[in-house]
């Protein structure tokens, strides 16, 4: 009882502390269009000007005592060394004066200045904006007219996961070069406008710094360009530009201008410290519900989307990245339920499968099937292949009732490697397929959308809404494969298979026959896995062979588990909940985590620890049913 | 007699077809004997500890225990801070075994704790065991070593990446243990040989053995002598030179392994491996025993990794325990072990058939199929069949014993 107003009190003063942040961060965040915000920046930008001229004037005041220095030595006569030493004496006293005697911010009148530099960001925000829209303009029409060139990539220094990964992010941007685009006359009339406005700017830095010459403002030009106005500008960013430029020593509130920056951040937090707040209170329902890692790892999901909007990672482009990779790899999970469902536990074997599905693949591409066709061509030749195999791999499974898990394993692995020498020695012809120097096949095939089946779900009524894509088909797909199976779990075979998922024994005594059922759902489990990898590798863009399709049972294995999955009752919405929990954590990890630790392999250590761990934790729990 | 050589067949099996497929590869690689028993013994003196360190929690019914490369990354904790600390020689060696030990130990604790809670599946649960410390062995050596414990050796931290380097050097402790002692093989086989035949003896005179058996032991003693005279094997050996040493730990693992079966702790072993339940009702604290089988093959597992590195000069930081587990089990399972029985002598003799035809595979796929790729899949693809066959072997059995047992028991 004690703990429980323990909780209670916890949550209350976490809910308090929550709404205290949202509602400063509101309240910030409605600053941001006012006066206040208004006058924020200006004092930021000025100063920021300010400084960055000051550094330009002291350099433009060494440089001319230094060349006085020069002169004077050189009439005198002195030796080379001597010249230099007199230059060094010079520029380090000018140094000195200049610094000392340059302006004292905090008293200078700028009034002048603040409204001077007000015009010139306006006439530079037409002149970006305009710049923008052409630059648009160009890039749309080169794109249109390299189109037809298919980009050639060469995947032979492609091993890792990693480097695919980051291919298939640059892949959605075709790089376009620059190099050819003229400004237009509308731009060229705006950046006049600009320069004019520039001069009213000079005319005022001037009268602040007398050391500053007109030559050192036109050096200038380009960086107090760049520091007053960029293209895309918002409050944050300006509010970060002129702090990054020493402008936030302007500010009399400090406080209230971070308040003011950061207010859509404290929103976030508070959102979640309100859902931790939730947890906490009701922590004994859900850990009985949900089990203690699937709560870490709901929240870590939570932590994560909040830490990338913290970092402005754009969160809309990553939950549809997390949809996609939901699709992709959701029939490979849904994989997992017959084999559950049937009893014979994680089909850790789900290699097996994959296998089939691949030489499905590689086949159509052989046979050069492109398309609707070659998926469906591919889909149909897996699947046949993978029956037999699932098939004669349950007719082992039922010999070995009890110790499925461990012997499924090594077998999937030895024929993954079995395989290896297979890809080696087959005789496909096509050089898509093959090395054109060597022997076998290439560790990673590319799927071209045009010849071969890529991406032909993924883009099959696709929309995207303000940077947010719905790979239309592949959600279609994956939510036809799960009503097949729900469907036939709804069926005589699929309710005698439950049952004997759920107890051998009873089915027995019941006259159902145990070990077809079991062949049933090995066979069912490892079809879908063929069906699973030919999604996957469509939305992926390319086949990986050899030993890429050792770890994926595992992977499969874990999202389901995370799912709410045990090792012998599971459920369609397991599959669903458990994949995009799952693909959710790693794609918003990847980016989150090198936001942290720049160029770190964080995420892929946390793929690791995810996946292994829930495994882990869902064998401690059936290990103890099973010897009861 | 003729039952006795089926029997003899069908139980080893794998051993059987190992030795058949070993000498059919050695003949297709084409190479010399010196070369593959050059090869040969610098691979037992690397991994023959290891594969021993398997056999405590076999008997302890445990099964083949993969998480030995948790205890391959203890000593690879110990030798980073040798290397950090710059120890040379045997010194190094000694202090990074001393740290091997706790830490493994520690390990051994903690898997053991989590196997208990998944008995029946210690196995895969050991082998997924391996593969989430493996994350938690990355997390330690990309992001706390290097950046929050800083280390200072030039070499161990690559500048402008995170975390320690890809390859440790180990230069400094390099054969510290393999280099005390080195005997020309000559010298070392006639001692060797000399010392089974007073160990026959002494055993003959104290009647320990039949004569016939005696006599047979001492009569293949004669025979391997008299072979090892043929001029071409002679020479073959003659370039050896054998890390005395080393093979003297070998050694007294194996002593250690058939006298802890003495001791009360063995028995336990050997009572909870052959049924839990009884054992419990004879008063076995079970978890217990079982704890401690894992923790003894931790550390030894340690301290065979620590061989192995020191043997080799520098190790892989991201890899090197990797496949500990795999290759250790693949080779006691060749060797004629099961799941629920192993000897020293079945770890050894695996060990030299799956290391031979670890050596000679990628050769003989080179002369046999014109690459040598598909020798090394091969090999990987032995590794892998060889422990889902044991496993399938020993599940068929201990249902066809069932069966046996039911049928006995419906008869009666």
């Amino acid at each position: 009882m004690g703990n429980q107003k323990a909780r209670a009190i916890a949550s209350v003063l976490i809910v308090v502390l929550a709404l205290v942040l949202i509602v400063t961060g509101v309240v910030g965040m409605s600053r941001r269009a006012t006066a206040t915000g208004e006058e924020i920046l200006t004092n930021m930008r000025t100063r920021a000007v300010l400084i960055a001229t000051g550094e330009g004037a002291v350099e433009s005041y060494v440089a001319i005592a230094a060349d006085q220095a020069r002169e004077a030595a050189q009439a005198a006569g002195a030796s080379m060394s001597e010249i230099r030493e007199a230059v060094a004496a010079a520029e380090e006293e000018a140094r000195n004066n200049s610094s000392a005697n340059l302006l004292d911010y905090a008293t200078a009148d700028t009034t002048g200045l603040d409204a001077a530099l007000s015009t010139l960001r306006a006439a530079l925000m037409d002149y970006r904006a305009e710049e923008a829209a052409a630059e648009a303009a160009y890039v749309e029409q080169m794109q249109a007219t390299a189109a037809p060139e298919e980009t050639e990539v060469d995947t032979s220094q492609l091993t890792s996961e990693a480097d695919l990964e980051a291919m298939l992010a640059e892949e959605e941007e075709v790089e376009v070069d620059m190099s050819g685009f003229v400004a237009t006359e509308r731009m060229n009339e705006l950046r006049a406008i600009a320069d004019e406005k520039y001069a009213g700017v000079c005319t005022e830095l001037m009268a602040l710094y007398d050391t500053l010459d007109q030559a050192a403002l036109d050096t200038l030009e380009g960086t107090i360009f760049d520091i007053v106005s960029q293209s895309g500008d918002d409050f944050a960013r300006e509010y970060d530009r002129y702090n990054a430029a020493g402008g936030a020593a302007a500010l009399s509130n400090r406080f209230g201008a971070w308040v003011i920056r950061y207010g859509d951040d404290l929103v976030y937090v508070g959102v979640g410290l309100i859902l931790a707040a939730l947890v906490v209170f009701f922590y004994p329902t859900l850990v009985k519900k949900l089990g203690v890692p699937r709560m870490i790892i709901g929240l870590f999901f939570v932590l994560l989307c909040v830490v990338a909007l913290i970092y402005d990672l754009s969160l809309s482009g990553l939950m549809s990245n997390t949809l996609v990779r939901m699709g992709m790899n959701s029939i490979l999970v849904l994989a997992m339920a017959p084999g559950i469902q049937c009893g014979i536990g994680l089909n850790l074997g789900l290699p097996i499968g994959i296998v089939g599905g691949l030489i499905g693949g590689l086949l159509a591409i052989e046979w050069q099937i492109g398309g609707w066709l070659g998926f469906v061509f591919a889909c149909l030749v897996g699947m046949a292949i993978s029956a037999v195999s699932g098939a004669l791999y349950g007719m082992l499974l039922n010999r070995l009732k009890g110790s499925e898990m461990s012997v499924t394993t090594y077998v999937g692995f030895s024929i993954v490697s079995l395989m290896c020498i297979a890809w080696l020695v087959l005789p496909f012809n096509s050089l898509e397929l093959r090395w054109p120097l060597g022997t076998g096949l290439r560790n990673t095939i590319v799927m071209s959308d045009a010849t071969s089946f890529g991406h032909i779900l993924d883009n099959f009524l696709s929309f995207s809404i303000g940077g947010f894509t719905v790979p239309t088909g592949l959600l279609l797909f994956m939510a036809l494969c799960c009503y097949l199976v729900w469907l036939f779990m709804r069926s005589r075979t699929g309710v005698a298979m439950m049952a004997v998922g759920n107890n051998r024994r009873f089915a027995e005594a019941t006259g159902v026959n145990v070990d077809r059922m079991r062949i049933i759902g090995t066979m069912i489990s490892t079809m879908l896995g063929a069906v699973g990898i030919l999604v996957y590798s469509q939305s992926y863009g390319f086949m990986q062979l050899y030993t890429a399709p050792r770890q994926m049972g595992f992977v499969a294995a874990s999202a389901i588990l995370i799912g709410g999955a045990t090792t012998s009752r599971c459920k369609i919405s397991h599959v669903l909940i458990g994949t995009f929990l799952f693909q959710g954590v790693l794609t918003l990890g990847m980016p989150v985590a090198n936001a942290l630790v720049p160029q770190s392999t964080i995420s892929e250590t946390m793929r690791i620890l995810i996946s292994n761990g829930i495994i882990l934790y869902a064998l401690t729990k059936s290990g103890g049913e099973q010897r009861a | 007699m003729r039952k006795d050589f089926r029997t003899l067949m069908r139980d080893n099996a794998v051993t059987i077809m190992f030795v058949v497929l070993c000498l059919v590869a050695f003949f297709l690689s084409g190479q010399s004997l010196g070369y593959v028993a050059y090869e040969l013994f610098g691979r037992l003196s690397r991994n023959a500890f290891i594969v021993l360190a398997l056999i405590i929690p076999i008997i302890a019914g445990m099964g083949i225990n993969f998480a030995i490369t948790i205890g391959a990354m203890a000593a690879q904790i110990a030798a980073l801070w040798v290397t950090e600390w710059q120890i040379p020689g045997l010194g190094g060696f000694a202090v990074a075994a001393l740290m091997t030990v706790p830490i493994a130990a520690l390990f051994g604790f903690l898997i053991g704790k989590l196997l208990n809670r998944m008995k029946g599946q210690e196995m895969i649960g050991g082998l997924i065991l391996g593969y989430f410390a493996n994350g938690l062995y990355q997390l330690l050596f990309l992001f706390i070593f290097g950046n929050l414990i800083p280390l200072h050796t030039d070499g161990l931290v690559i500048k402008g990446s995170t975390g320690v380097a890809n390859t440790i050097d180990l230069n400094r402790i390099q054969a510290a243990l393999d280099g005390i002692w080195r005997l020309d093989f000559n010298t070392a086989f006639y001692v060797c040989m000399a010392l089974a035949a007073v160990w026959f003896i002494v055993r003959l005179a104290m009647k320990k053995t039949s004569a016939k058996s005696g006599g047979i032991s001492l009569g293949v003693l004669a025979a391997v002598v008299l072979i090892y005279q043929i001029p071409a094997i002679k020479a073959g050996f003659a370039t050896l030179r054998i890390p005395v040493v080393t093979f003297l730990v070998v050694g007294l693992l194996c002593l250690f392994n058939v006298a802890i079966m003495r001791t009360r702790l063995g028995q336990q072993f050997r009572a909870v491996g052959q049924n839990m339940t009884v054992a419990n009702a004879a008063g076995i604290n079970v978890d217990r025993v079982r704890v401690i089988a894992i923790m003894i093959s931790t550390v030894f597992a340690g301290l065979g990794q620590l061989i192995f590195v020191q043997n080799f000069g520098l190790f892989q930081t991201y890899g090197a325990h990797e496949q500990v587990g795999l290759y250790a089990g693949a080779a006691i399972l060749v060797g004629g072990a099961s799941i629920v029985r192993a000897t020293n002598g079945q770890a050894l003799l695996g060990c030299i058939l799956f290391h031979t035809l670890f050596i000679v595979a990628p050769l003989a796929g080179t002369n046999l199929l014109g690459d040598a790729a598909i020798g090394e899949y091969f090999r990987v693809f032995i590794s892998y069949g060889v422990i889902a066959l044991a496993l399938v072997l020993h599940a068929w059995r201990g249902r066809s014993e069932k069966r046996d047992l039911r049928a006995l028991s419906e008869k009666e």
